[in-house]
């Protein structure tokens, strides 16, 4: 009786210490068939949201295909995404939630600029490798570098060079802007002009600019003023519903009649071309990360098959540099045999891995991958993707717009 | 010259479309004494409404300058009544809050129901294209705008001075009680204000679709201009908000132009200057909470 009795006392501890060891189990050591875990933040709400969205439809993809065709390392990926919001201090809450609560194995994300340079340097303090699919501040891959940081998509930098060899074709020789009012407005006509005048030096960058608040809904007084300085070509670097809006008063105010070359930096974004559809001029170069109807590759072909039968709308740059993120992280992993974070930013320095936009190495110096941006000019409507065509269209090689390492400032920690 | 009569022609289209906004978010604020946060949501919405009508369903452009205010502001009612109308009572805080939460779950129902990209309404035949005028070239739809803006503020001057209805309600305005012993409907008054407020939103939204471009942060941005608007003229002062709007439209028009460099902070200037000289705004009878 008295032992019966302390065994039915004994028996609740003994299962909760069993439950208490299983728990504990699992958290020290991942078991063969449990998922690894991606952490996105991207902005997934207000006004930008469209980002977030695109970012979240190549994760997705790409973690299906993975995970149809075997997984990486025997085990399947997941990913959890947190907004951003855009902001920086949402963003490294974001992180932290992702890295310590959610235990996520590696990062992938970024929109903004502000973000990237805010969270980049905590990297090294959250130990997790971070893949930057977006944000082009050349400070990512410059001066703020560190070894967990790593871009998969073109810079600013990368993308201003390759504006330059456009610009400098066109023979036009007195340049403005109208770009947004915060960093990436000014960085970009920064680099456009210094690289810019290295192709020709005779070329005259004005003084005269127009750095209208992001955001600004109307544009009316900054077109006219360019349009007063009457100058050769225009360097635009607006985005976004901001683009849209730009174009539709630009075209009420007849800019786009001018004798000018216009150059707008993110202009082939798939999200601004089908809100415009035959709105955007034909005749104005447009540069873009990622252009579905570029690559001609055995992967491309299958993503933008793929992207399409889901979506129906062509993929934008956005989803194209969140699927060639996953797709880096299978390589690295693979290559590492193991999703130790320190192991994984180990294996990632220097890989090379083929994504839609061509075969991608991140540069062990600064850890950017040597991508280079697509141009081309504005044609026909193509009507079964409801945009406009670009022809001629010219993709640039990473090697041929990346700066060395030492002009980007980095230097690896 | 022709750079200043362009600065002034792009300063008024912007006024009157800030005035529409605006004046609504004020007549609420008289009658109700609510900050109506979610006056930005409202005027999204009709933007919204008019890109269903127009770029999906392909009707005509004004059926739904008609339809998509009469639609917002049937949502208006139901918010009236099922939410804000219990915190009349409370502190003016509470209901600063509620709005704002209004405004957040508008936005987001807006981005399940319409996704996050960007959409665009062409304007109807009749509003395209430009007229030269003094020289300058100026789109005919900026015209139509200011006309709107115009026809909006002559009506509702007729509305409150010359009629029983607007009689009622700046009764309603000026003393609830009373209002209610000489036997108005006040309940039915507030309803009505608070529908009429979110038709004017909406037909801001409406005339903004076809020039702006319309995403899920709309009505984030059209709220902020509206309260800088609004305390730049005085809360509650009807020829306030008029001049609030044109105060804010020669800001962006000018300062666009001639003052590029500061254009971001000059709104914010213009704003601490008028709240340092005259904290009740320029035609403000002062705070009433």
């Amino acid at each position: 009786m008295r032992t019966a009795r302390v065994a039915s006392r004994l028996a609740p501890l003994a299962v909760a210490g069993i439950a208490l060891a299983a728990a504990f189990g699992s958290t020290t050591q991942a078991q063969e068939g449990d998922p690894i875990k991606l952490g996105a933040i991207y902005i997934t709400s207000g006004a930008a949201s469209v980002y977030g969205q695109y970012a979240q439809q190549g994760l997705r993809l790409a973690i299906e295909e993975i995970n149809e065709s075997g997984g990486v390392l025997g085990r399947p990926l997941t990913y959890e995404i947190e907004d951003s919001q855009g902001k920086a201090d949402t963003a490294i809450q974001a992180a932290r939630k992702l890295v310590f609560q959610n235990e996520v194995d590696a990062l992938v994300g970024l929109d903004s600029s502000g973000v990237a340079t805010a969270l980049v340097p905590i990297m090294p303090e959250l130990q997790r490798p971070l893949i930057i699919t977006h944000a082009a501040t050349p400070a990512a891959t410059g001066e703020l570098c560190n070894r967990y940081t790593f871009r998969v998509s073109a810079n600013v930098n990368q993308n201003m060079k390759a504006a330059a060899h456009i610009a400098a074709d066109t023979g036009a020789k007195r340049w403005t802007t109208i770009g947004p009012d915060y960093a990436f407005g000014h960085e970009s006509w920064e680099f456009f002009g210094k690289y810019l005048k290295e192709l020709d030096p005779d070329v005259e960058l004005m003084s005269k600019t127009a750095f209208p608040r992001f955001g600004n809904e109307d544009f009316t007084p900054y077109i006219n003023n360019v349009m007063a300085l009457k100058p050769d070509g225009v360097l635009i670097s607006v985005w976004g519903g901001d683009l849209v809006n730009f174009v539709r008063q630009a075209n009420n105010l007849g800019f786009f009649e001018q004798d000018m070359e216009i150059l707008m930096t993110v202009g082939a974004a798939t999200e601004v071309l089908a809100a415009l559809g035959d709105d955007m001029p034909e005749g104005v170069w447009l540069g873009t990360r990622y252009w579905f109807d570029a690559h001609d590759n055995p992967i491309n072909e299958k993503f933008v098959k793929a992207y399409m039968e889901r979506h129906d709308a062509p993929p934008s740059y956005n989803a194209e540099g969140a699927y060639a993120a996953v797709y880096a992280y299978k390589a690295a992993m693979e290559k590492a045999e193991s999703t130790d974070p320190e192991e994984v930013a180990k294996a990632l320095s220097g890989l090379s891995f083929e994504a839609p936009n061509g075969t991608i190495t991140f540069r062990e110096g600064d850890h950017q991958a040597t991508v280079g941006p697509t141009w081309g000019k504005t044609a026909a409507m193509d009507e079964a993707t409801g945009v406009r065509s670009l022809d001629p269209m010219r993709s640039f090689d990473g090697k041929e717009v990346t700066p060395s390492v030492e002009e980007t400032g980095c230097k690896m920690k | 010259m022709q750079s200043f009569i362009a600065a002034l022609l792009n300063s008024l289209d912007i006024a009157m479309l800030l005035f529409v906004i605006a004046v609504g978010l004020n007549i609420i604020f008289g009658v109700l004494n609510v900050i109506n946060f979610a006056h930005g949501g409202l005027y999204m919405l009709g933007a919204y409404f008019t890109y269903m009508l127009v770029g999906r369903l392909g009707l005509p452009f004004w059926p739904a300058l008609l339809l998509a205010p009469l639609a917002v502001a049937a949502v208006a009612v139901v918010l009236e009544r099922l939410v804000l109308r219990r915190v009349y009572d409370r502190h003016v805080t509470d209901s600063l809050l509620l709005t704002f939460a209004l405004l957040l779950i508008i936005d987001e129902s807006v981005r399940m129901i319409w996704g996050s990209g960007i959409h665009v309404v062409r304007p109807p035949d009749l509003l395209r294209g430009n007229v030269s005028f003094l020289g300058v070239n100026y789109p005919v739809y900026s015209l139509f705008v200011i006309l709107m803006g115009a026809a909006m503020l002559l009506a509702l001057w007729a509305l409150f001075t010359r009629t029983r209805l607007g009689r009622i309600v700046r009764a309603a305005a000026i003393d609830r009680d009373m209002a209610q012993t000489v036997g108005i409907n006040v309940p039915l008054v507030i309803t009505g204000v608070f529908a009429f407020g979110a038709w004017m939103a909406a037909v801001g939204g409406v005339i903004a679709a076809p020039m702006r471009a319309i995403d899920p942060g709309m009505g984030d941005k059209i709220i902020i201009e509206s309260f800088i608007v609004v305390v730049i003229g005085g809360l509650g002062s009807f020829p306030g908000t008029l001049l609030g709007a044109l105060v804010l439209g020669f800001i962006h028009g000018f300062g666009g132009r001639y003052l590029p460099e500061i254009n971001l902070v000059l709104p914010y200037i213009g704003m601490a200057l008028v709240l340092l000289w005259r904290p009740q705004g320029l035609m403000g009878r002062g705070a009433a909470a």
